[in-house]
């Protein structure tokens, strides 16, 4: 099996009108054992950023910290706040720092730029971005999730609108998966704010 | 074949760990500690690779109390747990990482309020109402499920780990005889007979 | 593909030597370089191509050792139980069929109807079990039609255990209990495709096992009445799904009672989640 899956985990970002959405689901696992129901894999940038970490546990972890780290330094050094696409190339180099022997966490980014445009990326362990114009998905539901994406996903979505379909994505994806899931969670980043939800689902 | 196992209750933590220490197939002694108190309010239990597991936790159990000297004050449970997943962490990606699993469990001196924290030798750390460490976790998590509920008195808890040990002593093929049960809560910790 | 090569005999008929357990003694003969591992021939009716070789159970071994590369990959994730108490026995699975981490369904049937009197549950290779269990079924017939009354479980679950013993180290998966009622009263076996055959008062079966063994050891005794008993035997199941993430899907549950099994419920056990977590927890008063 491999080190991507020992955790397991699904996050989706998608683009919305104005606005974007991230989420992600519960799970913390050993494998097959389900330890926690409430595990942070998606975590605050800035008030615009959000990132989602899947992947190896330990290293959404480091990571996490790393990048609050990172995100807190440039704020007090550059006097204003980071934008996403800063942002994603800060994430991107640190994994590459570590090209050889790398985290086991692939990256996803959602938030609104200076202007409020809507950015999204994700990434794989060593750091190579993409940047679709729709949705990005990552973890061990990935393949669910793209199906889910595929089929759901439309333009120019209001945030209520845009909450609806990640949280179908989402909950359909993972309920294909045995090792993600156990309830999710979304964010939905405006320019008026973001609004978070805790989402029940199958406990299975 | 280690087992460890913790419950959070009203105002307290119960914490057991099997006393067998062996290698290969020979048991070298009944009756280990695989617990060190990291100040008066926070006990860390461990198992993993020999020697390893007891370095790592005086390493943090010196450092503990260092930061009581050199501060005054003690950390909290959750700075504690922090605090190891951090040296954890880092030891992961040096030449020679430490393999330990561990169970940290404390209460707030002032309040009271237990908290239990689990964490593997790869330092993934998640915050639990009840935990277990090895396999323990496959045979007694279900019944922690079916039994545990917020607010536990001391009894109670004792009940309910007597109920885990008990299943232990009937489905799990390894041996373990005698266990060293803590109680972690306001007062301090202290050892008690089950 | 590399197994195409190695599985050479699949598609050139003359290199293949149909293993017939039931075939003449010239056939036998002319085999019996390759059934040395083979069992008694009374126990087989049904044939299968055994790749011709001298050891099919060596040749087969890039398929079936734990890390063959080619090893086929088979339905594993399960929980499944079954206890005897005073009123019976009580059996009950979950529904979910893995391929790696992928829910290939939700809704699998793992509780196998052998007949009006026999249950067997499944757990290991779905193919397996409902290939044996129905073949199974088909003897205990011939049984009853033979001697004019019903086949023992003693009886039934030996001949399963017999028929699944004679492919030992071929690959089979296989974990089953077979249960019902008969002359002697309730009866409860476990059979697996090692050949092992055990009767007791209380099996779980599966990667979700133990965590089924956690709630069920806890609340069994042999005086439940029939409700508590099936209530049991459902969280011990519940409580598995949860935890094990390669089980899940529906609770189903059969009480073997005098007169046949009885099919009692099938319970989506995310409506059971959000059911107990509204009940208060039992005590724990000593």
């Amino acid at each position: 099996m491999s080190i991507m899956e020992y955790n397991g985990g699904a996050i989706i970002a998608m683009k919305g009108k104005g606005c974007v959405a991230i989420a992600a689901d519960r799970r913390f696992g050993v494998q097959a054992l389900t330890l926690g129901t409430d595990f942070q894999k998606v975590f605050p940038a800035t008030d615009k950023i959000y990132f989602g970490l899947a992947g190896l546990a330990t290293d959404v972890q480091t990571l996490s910290e790393k990048f609050r780290m990172k995100v807190d330094m440039y704020h007090l050094r550059e006097e204003r706040e980071i934008t996403p696409k800063t942002f994603a190339h800060m994430v991107s180099s640190t994994l590459y720092e570590k090209r050889f022997g790398g985290y086991f966490c692939f990256p996803t980014i959602a938030g609104l730029d200076a202007k409020n445009e809507p950015y999204i990326c994700n990434m794989d362990g060593i750091g190579c971005i993409t940047t679709p114009n729709d949705f990005v998905v990552s973890g061990t539901a990935e393949n669910q999730l793209y199906g889910m994406c595929e089929a759901l996903w439309e333009p120019d979505l209001e945030p209520e609108d845009l909450f609806e379909t990640i949280s179908q994505a989402l909950m359909n994806g993972v309920d294909r998966d045995a090792i993600s899931g156990w309830g999710g969670i979304v964010h939905v980043i405006t320019p008026e704010g973001v609004i978070t939800r805790t989402l029940k689902g199958r406990m299975d | 074949m280690e087992v460890l196992l913790g419950i959070t209750g009203k105002d307290f933590v119960l914490t057991a760990s099997d006393a067998t220490v062996a290698r290969g197939i020979v048991v070298q002694k009944r009756g280990e500690d695989k617990s060190r108190a990291l100040n008066k309010h926070n006990l860390m239990l461990f198992t993993g690779e020999a020697g390893d597991t007891t370095q790592f936790a005086e390493y943090i159990q010196c450092n503990t109390q260092l930061y009581r000297m050199r501060n005054g004050m003690d950390l909290s449970t959750k700075a504690v747990a922090s605090y190891v997943r951090k040296e954890l962490a880092t030891s992961l990606r040096s030449r020679n990482p430490y393999t330990v699993n561990l169970l940290i469990g404390g209460v707030d001196p002032k309040t009271g309020t237990p908290s239990l924290y689990w964490l593997d030798y790869l330092s993934s750390s998640v915050k639990l109402n009840y935990a277990a460490h090895g396999y323990a976790s496959y045979f007694c998590m279900s019944t922690m499920d079916r039994y545990w509920k917020e607010g536990l008195s001391l009894d109670e808890a004792v009940n309910l780990l007597k109920k885990c040990l008990e299943e232990l002593k009937v489905r799990f093929i390894g041996n373990l005889p005698k266990f060293v049960v803590k109680v972690t809560d306001v007062n301090g910790i202290r050892e008690i007979e089950i | 593909m590399e197994t195409t090569a190695t599985l050479r005999f699949l598609d050139a008929p003359a290199s293949i030597a149909a293993f017939k357990h039931a075939a003449s003694e010239d056939d036998i003969e002319a085999t019996a370089s390759a059934c040395v591992d083979m069992a008694p021939r009374e126990f087989a009716h049904p044939t299968f191509d055994i790749p011709a070789i001298n050891n099919p159970v060596e040749f087969l071994k890039h398929q079936t050792s734990v890390d063959a590369k080619n090893r086929i990959k088979i339905q594993h994730g399960t929980t499944t139980l079954a206890f005897k108490f005073n009123h019976g026995v009580i059996v009950a699975v979950d529904s979910r069929a893995t391929g790696g981490s992928y829910i290939a369904s939700q809704t699998v049937k793992k509780v196998i109807e052998i007949n009006p009197y026999l249950l067997g549950t499944m757990a290991g290779g779905a193919a397996d079990c409902s290939y044996w269990e129905r073949e199974l079924g088909r003897r205990c017939r011939i049984y009853e039609l033979n001697n004019k009354e019903r086949i023992s479980v003693a009886a039934a679950s030996k001949l399963l255990a017999n028929m699944v013993y004679a492919y030992k180290g071929m690959g089979l998966s296989m974990g089953t209990m077979v249960t019902g009622w008969d002359k002697t009263g309730p009866q409860l076996y476990y059979v697996d495709s090692d050949g092992q055959r055990l009767k007791a008062d209380l099996f779980s079966v599966g990667s979700g096992s133990t965590y089924a063994y956690g709630v069920l050891d806890a609340g069994y005794k042999p005086d439940l009445t029939p409700a508590e008993a099936i209530d049991l035997a459902r969280r011990s199941i519940f409580y598995a799904t949860y935890r094990d993430a390669y089980s899940g899907g529906f609770v189903s549950i059969y009480h073997v009672k005098e007169d046949g099994w009885e099919f009692i419920s099938r319970t989506d056990v995310n409506d059971l989640y959000y059911q107990y977590a509204a009940e208060p927890k039992p005590s724990l008063a000593a």
